[in-house]
């Protein structure tokens, strides 16, 4: 092997040598060298990253500490503010001159400020919120909010809805509700939870212009923020089962009519019985059954012989959550006769969740049942059996 | 002639690593977009809505044990402490012959329930069902059935008794991160392009990382050099050719370490394989063909973060099982769903996922034994052009090189797992001796598969000798 090649030929041989060889062999050379800077670039990327993530921590670990002592003498524990407070309303008295010092003046600062802010705000209420608050408009903070929200960017918007929702600074209903409807998953959740927390008005009017499905998330996001918000005015969402043509919005507001209780919100989901769509059906049934709605009951046992299996078993469910004693018969039909496991076991649970009224049932159930039933039947009745 | 074979071998063999090394670097990229989208968009994902949502729907964790008496009682516990509001867990006695069954009866109050069992997928007999008296344990259900022979089995025992519409499926040494539910089902609840029919997360290699009980305290890449490498294997199949994959929605795989599932789908689908050395693999490509053929648009997402740390096999010994049996699997898979090759009615899975899987994941070690073959050959006759064979090796290495370094850097970008800069370096230098030091082995391991899938040789499903995490806590302490 002659190795005086690598070491003896100049740039200009080299490259002589380049132009001649067969294009694999030139692919190769051009690979190794485009390689070797990917992994220079590479290991200056990791140090890079890691140092900023490293400065980035430091620098946190030496501001906060100061914002939140400032924040502690300054409001929480300043006699003055809470005097006042005590007094009657509560005044505008928050001495801004340590905050406006030096290392706050950079975008840096700022943000870690408004963060500091925001995160004590979770945690109080009343003066102190207000204070709080006070402070956020008072350094001109609420502006650099209002700046992220007119970006391009969807991340930057992000940022500024919850800074403004956490604050609770009024944001123009022309401003947010395009947000709502938003492509980008997140900022339209985002927008959703501002425009409920902060729309003076209808709260809910996006539910008439979303044309989006609601995901899973929005709807757990969006339970969140409707259950946990408060003074707000809570609608009757029957409005939206009779109305919305959205399917998401309809099933959304059958769990909402379910968690207030809604019952002026029956006959409306009376009606979705007869729609077309199973899934939403289903939902339906599982509303009235959680409302115990025994009116329905007798147009349950109508429907079941024409429904998917989701639907019969939600019927079955029903029946049981409504206990009314009217239907064990049917329940008892279903349990010895269906062919299907999984509806056998549910028309088991529903006789059983049937208390005293269904005692004579259950037990000639247990007296006369298949080895099989049986084990349903016993399953059902095990309170460490969930399911 | 003869000129013109060996011509038209080598253009053939350089133009199949030029189109695998593209693809690498397809992916690369691919990759770099989903952590970076997930990075940002992951920054406002609140968990604690859905930690406290009545909405939240419910998993069952199946974790299928067999002779796992070392470790048992604290893996149990690990799973019952998930960060998860709707959850039970799962755990299939796959007919121990230790103690296993006993501790867990013991330590958590079992008692025999008469379950109505329904199999909807056949297994092996169920023999009892165990649910603890305790409160606490009240999540825990124990099922005690004849062993299966099969991982695949006791998971489909699993399956059949799943009460919620997702089940995750792990192995019973496999540490969870407390947050892993919330963050597997993150990707179910805001997918809106299709039905997300199972989704998974990054593995890791745990032998050299602190606990306090099945707790990670602290991540350290593998002291030893054979889970070492493995840890960079598995940083680049997951975060760069998993997540690449699933930002195309063209994954073939969710590991059978950590993967959450569609269990209506999963159950349609036939369950695992019993039979199969690759069930997970198996499992997936039959969830997406039954959505296919039933019209349902569905996606196979994945995570680009750590959820699972596994003891990986520290001897040579060990790391031939293992790598032969998913060699075997592999083949078997591909034998199994041939049809799927190039067939457009199964979309990005017949014309992206499956060919790759045939070509560049089954193939690639064949040829590269047949390359090196061919290579002594023109050794022993005199006829290797040393310059450009050494050009040639130095580009494949360098290329490799830069894949694998690549892939650590996209890893730091989701989170910074190790806490000095010495751990990283470590592992990126190790990069540079995995070439040499661990490929060759892997190639040769995955041969013996193939031979033995070909041979049709009996093999049976049991456990890698494990050191259990106490001892390597014990040993890390030190």
């Amino acid at each position: 092997m002659d190795f005086s090649y690598f070491t003896d030929a100049s740039i200009a041989q080299l490259l002589e040598e380049f132009y001649y060889s067969p294009l694999i062999i030139q692919i190769a050379i051009f690979f190794i060298f485009f390689s070797v800077l990917c992994i220079l670039v590479t290991y200056t990327s990791i140090l890079t990253k890691r140092y900023k993530g490293y400065r980035l921590e430091k620098k946190l670990e030496r501001i906060n500490p100061i914002i939140d002592d400032l924040i502690l003498k300054n409001i929480i524990f300043n006699d003055e503010l809470n005097k006042d407070a005590e007094e009657g309303e509560p005044a505008n008295l928050i001495p801004l001159h340590d905050f406006q010092k030096i290392p706050f003046k950079s975008a840096f600062g700022k943000q870690a400020l408004i963060n500091r802010i925001i995160s004590f705000r979770k945690s109080f209420k009343g003066t102190i919120a207000f204070y709080l608050r006070q402070l956020y408009i008072d350094l001109e903070l609420d502006k650099q909010s209002f700046n992220k929200m007119k970006s391009v960017k969807w991340d930057k918007k992000v940022v500024a809805l919850v800074e403004l929702t956490a604050m609770d600074m009024s944001i123009a209903d022309v401003n947010i509700l395009p947000l709502t409807n938003s492509k980008n998953s997140e900022l339209r959740a985002e927008a959703r939870h501002a425009y409920i927390k902060l729309s003076k008005n209808e709260p809910f009017k996006f539910f008439d212009v979303v044309t989006e499905p609601l995901l899973m998330w929005d709807q757990i996001q969006l339970f969140k923020i409707i259950t946990t918000t408060e003074d707000i005015a809570i609608p009757n969402f029957a409005r939206w089962v009779t109305y919305s043509t959205n399917k998401s919005i309809v099933s959304f507001c059958l769990k909402l009519i379910v968690y207030y209780n809604q019952v002026d919100g029956i006959p409306a989901v009376i009606k979705l019985l007869d729609t077309k769509d199973h899934g939403l059906r289903a939902n339906a049934i599982n509303c009235l059954g959680k409302l115990k709605v025994d009116e329905v009951e007798d147009k349950l046992l109508e429907i079941y012989g024409n429904q998917t299996q989701n639907c019969q078993i939600e019927i079955l469910k029903a029946i049981g959550r409504i206990r009314s004693g009217k239907s064990i018969d049917f329940l008892k039909y279903e349990f010895l006769h269906s062919s299907d496991f999984d509806l056998r076991k549910n028309a088991a649970r529903s006789i059983i969740s049937g208390g005293i009224k269904a005692q004579e049932t259950i037990q000639l159930l247990l007296d006369t049942a298949t080895k099989e039933n049986l084990l349903i039947l016993k399953h059902c009745m095990n309170p460490l059996i969930k399911f | 002639m003869w000129e013109f074979i060996t011509s038209f071998y080598e253009s053939t063999i350089f133009v199949y690593g030029l189109t695998l090394l593209i693809i690498y670097a397809i992916l690369a990229i691919l990759s770099f977009i989903a952590i970076a989208s997930y990075v940002k968009k992951n920054k406002y994902f609140d968990y604690d809505a859905i930690v406290s949502s009545p909405l939240t729907p419910g998993i069952s964790v199946i974790a299928p044990a067999f002779n796992e008496g070392l470790t048992i009682i604290s893996n149990v516990k690990s799973l019952l402490t998930l960060n998860y509001p709707v959850f039970e867990v799962i755990i299939v006695n796959d007919g121990s012959t230790d103690e296993t069954l006993q501790l867990m009866i013991d330590e958590f109050s079992l008692i025999i329930v008469e379950f109505a069992y329904n199999p909807k997928i056949k297994t092996q007999p169920v023999k009892c069902i165990y649910k603890s008296t305790q409160a606490a344990f009240s999540k825990l259900i124990v099922i005690d059935k004849v062993n299966g022979k099969s991982k695949a089995d006791a998971s489909n025992a699993g399956v059949n008794l799943a009460a919620y519409n997702y089940f995750l499926c792990t192995d019973v040494d496999c540490i969870l991160d407390k947050d892993t539910l919330l963050k597997l089902v993150e990707p179910i609840m805001k997918q809106n392009k299709g039905r997300v029919i199972a989704t998974g997360a990054t593995l890791r290699i745990a032998n050299s990382c602190d606990f306090d009980g099945t707790l990670i305290t602290r991540m350290r890449p593998p002291k030893n050099l054979i889970p070492r490498f493995q840890e960079i294997e598995y940083i680049r199949s997951f975060v760069m050719g998993k997540v690449g994959w699933g930002y195309i929605n063209c994954v073939s795989n969710v590991s059978g370490g950590l993967g959450l599932f569609d269990l209506d789908i999963a159950i349609k689908a036939g369950g695992y394989d019993f039979l199969s050395f690759g069930e997970d693999m198996d499992l997936i490509t039959r969830m997406c063909r039954y959505s296919v053929d039933n019209k349902i648009k569905y996606a196979i997402c994945y995570v680009p973060i750590t959820l699972c740390w596994t003891e990986g096999p520290s001897t040579l010994k060990t790391l031939m099982r293992q790598r032969t049996r998913w060699a075997r699997g592999l083949a078997q898979i591909v034998s199994s769903h041939f049809s799927l090759l190039f067939n457009p009615r199964y979309g990005k899975m017949g014309m992206i996922a499956f060919p790759y899987i045939f070509f560049f994941e089954l193939l690639a070690p064949v040829i590269e034994f047949l390359g090196i073959l061919y290579f002594i050959f023109l050794i022993f006759f005199g006829l290797i052009n040393w310059k450009f064979a050494l050009l040639l090796l130095v580009f494949v290495y360098s290329y490799a090189v830069m894949i694998s370094t690549l892939a650590i850097l996209w890893d730091q970008f989701t989170f910074r797992y190790y806490k000095t800069w010495g751990e990283v370096l470590r592992l990126c230098l190790t990069t540079f001796l995995e070439f040499f030091l661990f490929h060759p082995f892997i190639v040769i391991f995955s041969i013996r598969g193939y031979l033995f899938f070909l041979s049709r040789k009996k093999h049976s499903w049991g456990n890698m000798e494990r050191r259990g995490f106490n001892n390597t806590t014990l040993s890390t302490a030190k």
